[in-house]
């Protein structure tokens, strides 16, 4: 075997008990590219975290040049020569390139420019050193890291999907440079959900599904298809639920989405109808997010044409789109969706506190109304009066849920409604998105969960780099097509 | 090229200089500038010393009972029979530990900056009382008032140690490679940890260096007053950060000059001497100030904005997020 300049062995990491690595072997030879896939989840960033430092292992063993190493920080993992370009570069914005570059070495201004004249010639850098680094392109700032790292000598770089904000232009340039960085005998490790720039770039492919490693060989044996099999859930083919007791579909679209772009999508359409619930999915950094806070006007850069019930808002806030029946109910239900440390009851009458009352608040009206959620949607709280911060997080879904609901939209966009819920409470916002549909509502559900997506969408509409590449209907939507999509291998025709 | 907003203060405040000469000539005498500079010393020394902890996004609103207690303790060993250089570093042993321990606390202890600064104001302003028992410290030894009579070239001796310690702050902000962990830490503190700089280090001093120049602006308001008052430099905290605001040092940390402090000093404190130079009565100088400050900052704030809206929808237009072309 040829010498391994980076080797694990038998990685465990454990997150406040959930195992999110199960043993993980992972090793790279010096110039080689090797390709680190997994869908969301999977413990790839996990992994590389430990490698770069930033996470401790917590069990297993780590070997650097046949020695045994294991960095306790990023900094130390740098002396030991493993540099992690980051998925966000982390630029000084307000201090020029070369003070970027300078930044936490300890060498003179002339020993500096003497390393970095070759290595900026080398990587085809071409920018002033003496502009401020706010206004690099990103890709010029992942160059920046990439000199970083090469400043420190390097042995080890990882790529944190790299290409996730980039054209495919300064892609291609980055794959060359990575090519050359190999060819002097450093070993690369590249993330990336794209499975056609791995399969261009990398010399070796490991597949990681759910904190193991489930596929380890040379990329020029694999194809794609391969790659998606291995990255599927074993369950893949279980499709108990219910069969979607026909919805009542038709009528004029709730929602209308016409050339919507931003820096994050570009060009979206769609259109919702009532009574059926529209599957947006992708994989995370697609732009979905982005695309339904753009829907409701939290992005002011956004253009393109929004109808919420026929009416065009090309003015948007999140209150006005509530005012014609479209709410948004969050990913991030901490920071956007609800008041942790107020009664649970004032968080589901928080959209609708103008119909309690003009001045004051009618209590005995408003607690019928928080009565009547925590009914519908099983909450399980001591009282309406008990601070929703101290809810488990199924139930504070569920108190964000009534409180969209209990404006009685025509439709709602919930993004990743089941992020970090238990069973149970997934079961019940599953239950209230059938109801919903019954009652001719209009839902779009986005979530990485590609399982929730093919189990509740009538339609599912795939989105990858910021564009919608495909819509599936009723039979065509699987597991296995809504994943290939998600990476961006193209669509097969319907059989 | 973008105006620096150093420039855009100096050109402002040489108008406001120029249009009060229209109105009142003597203004303009050599003897007028070197006062209105002479007033603004303790203000310019506080501030650059606030600027530290500006720079690493922090804030520091104790500084301005940091130089009272400075003065307090000052005027107590002078009266106890000190020396003059003994005092002075007495003096500034203490602004020198009232910083560390606002360091301490908020570097070690991880208390927010705002609530640790809130309460050291409290202490340092009640220890003041405690250490005098709540009256002013009169009667100093002529020794300590000489150096304000002297002069050099015309102009008093402190202005000149102003101008060299400014100079030398200026320098070592630009030419020394640590200071630069100043603007790092306040740019990026995450991405400042990842390589390794010694960030917890960094804002330790910038706190440090604060309490420093308060207790250095405490030796010259004392020395140019000739005595302690009780509400000696009260309300020189929010002052020194206006100043910082006005001088172009960002609130949200890594931007900004010590020449662009100091310019922002001299203007706060310019305002005030223009406006008894055209005879308005002195109960507008905080209102007159602070409507200065907005309009200054609002203006940058109007002129940043549009370029970066600029920027982003360049980039929107410019570049389909896809490029989906394999």
């Amino acid at each position: 075997m040829a010498e391994r300049l980076l080797e694990l062995r038998q990685v465990w990491k454990v997150f406040s008990g959930v195992p999110v690595l199960k043993g993980v072997d992972f090793d790279l030879a010096p110039g080689e590219i090797h390709a680190l896939l997994g869908g969301n989840g999977s413990g790839k960033s996990t992994l590389m975290k430990i490698i770069a430092g930033a996470y401790r292992m917590d069990a297993g063993e780590m070997r650097l040049l046949g020695r045994p190493v294991r960095p306790e920080s990023p900094h130390a993992a740098q002396a030991l020569g493993i540099y992690m370009v980051p998925q966000e570069p982390h630029v000084f914005p307000h201090l020029s390139v070369r003070e970027n570059l300078a930044m936490g070495l300890a060498l003179g201004p002339r020993p500096l420019a003497e390393k970095l004249g070759p290595l900026l010639e080398g990587l085809g850098f071409e920018v002033d050193l003496e502009e401020e680094a706010a206004f690099l392109s990103i890709a010029q700032q992942q160059l920046l890291e990439i000199v970083r790292g090469l400043l420190r000598d390097a042995r080890v770089l990882i790529f944190d999907e790299p290409t996730s904000a980039l054209t495919f232009r300064e892609a291609e340039h980055l794959f060359d440079q990575m090519r050359a960085l190999a060819r002097r005998g450093i070993g690369i490790v590249f993330i990336s959900h794209r499975l056609g720039e791995v399969m261009e770039v990398a010399d070796r492919i490991t597949v990681l599904r759910d904190g193991r490693v489930v596929l380890e060989d040379a990329a020029r044996r694999l194809s794609p298809h391969d790659l998606v099999r291995a990255m599927l859930p074993d369950t893949a083919a279980s499709d108990e639920e219910e069969p979607a007791a026909a919805p009542r579909r038709g009528g004029a679209p709730v929602l209308e989405v016409r050339g919507l772009s931003s820096e994050a999508f570009h060009d979206a359409d769609l259109t919702l109808y009532p009574g059926e619930v529209l599957g947006i999915a992708g994989l995370v950094g697609s732009g979905r997010t982005e695309l339904a806070e753009a829907i409701v006007g939290l992005d002011p850069h956004a253009t393109g044409e929004v109808r919420v019930g026929g009416v065009p808002l090309p003015r948007r806030n999140p209150a006005l789109c509530q005012a014609h029946g479209l709410v948004y109910v969050p990913e991030d239900r901490h920071a956007h969706g609800i008041f942790l440390d107020l009664p649970s009851l004032h968080t589901m009458t928080a959209g609708i506190l103008p119909r309690l009352g003009r001045w004051l608040l009618d209590r005995r009206r408003e607690e019928a109304v928080g009565r009547r959620f925590v009914e519908l949607l099983n909450i399980k709280l001591t009282g309406l009066d008990q601070p929703a911060g101290t809810l488990s997080g199924g139930n504070q879904q569920k108190v964000v849920l009534a409180k969209a609901l209990s404006t009685q939209p025509r439709a709602v966009i919930l993004d990743e409604p089941t992020r970090g819920i238990d069973a149970s409470a997934r079961r019940d916002v599953y239950r209230l998105v059938r109801s919903l549909v019954r009652q001719g509502v209009g839902v779009v559900l986005i979530s990485s969960e590609l399982e929730e997506v093919v189990e509740l969408a009538d339609r599912v509409l795939v989105m990858h780099k910021g564009r919608i590449v495909g819509e599936l209907r009723g039979p065509e939507i699987s597991l296995e097509r809504v994943t290939e999509a998600s990476f961006g291998l193209p669509l097969k025709e319907a059989s | 090229m973008r105006v620096s907003r150093e420039l855009l203060v100096t050109g402002l405040l040489v108008a406001l200089i120029l249009l009060t000469a229209l109105a009142n000539p003597h203004v303009l005498q050599f003897k007028s500038l070197v006062e209105i500079l002479n007033a603004s010393l303790t203000l310019v020394l506080i501030t650059l010393g606030e600027m530290f902890v500006i720079l690493t996004r922090g804030i520091d609103v104790s500084v301005g009972a940091s130089a009272g207690l400075a003065a307090t303790v000052l005027g107590t060993v002078l009266n106890l029979g000190w020396g003059l250089p003994a005092a002075i570093g007495a003096a500034l042993a203490t602004g020198l530990a009232a910083g560390a321990v606002n360091a301490f606390g908020i570097t070690v202890l991880r208390v927010p900056p705002i609530i640790m600064t809130l309460g050291t104001l409290g202490i340092y302003r009640g220890l003041m009382r405690i250490i005098t028992g709540g009256s002013w410290i009169e009667n100093l030894p002529q020794s300590i008032k000489a150096p304000n009579l002297w002069h050099f070239l015309g102009v008093p001796f402190f202005v000149w140690v102003t101008l060299a310690v400014l100079l030398l702050t200026a320098w070592v902000a630009l030419r020394y490679r640590p200071a630069r962990y100043f603007y790092a830490v306040g740019d990026n503190e995450a991405g400042a940890y990842l390589l390794g700089l010694p960030v917890r280090a960094t804002q330790f001093l910038a706190y440090t260096l604060a309490g420093l120049f308060a207790a250095l602006a405490a030796v010259v308001f004392t020395s140019q007053i000739g005595f302690v008052s009780m509400n000696a430099a009260e309300g020189y905290e929010l002052k020194a950060i206006a100043a910082n605001v006005l001088g172009g040092v960002s609130l949200t940390g890594g931007v900004g000059t010590p020449l662009g402090a100091a310019v922002g000093a001299l203007f706060m404190t310019a305002v005030h001497s223009m406006l008894i130079f055209l005879g308005v009565p002195g109960v507008w100088d905080n209102a007159f100030a602070g409507v200065i400050l907005l309009l200054v900052v609002f203006a940058d704030f109007r002129l940043r904005r549009s370029l970066e809206l600029r920027r982003r929808q360049a980039r929107i237009q410019g570049e389909p997020a896809g490029g989906e072309a394999r």
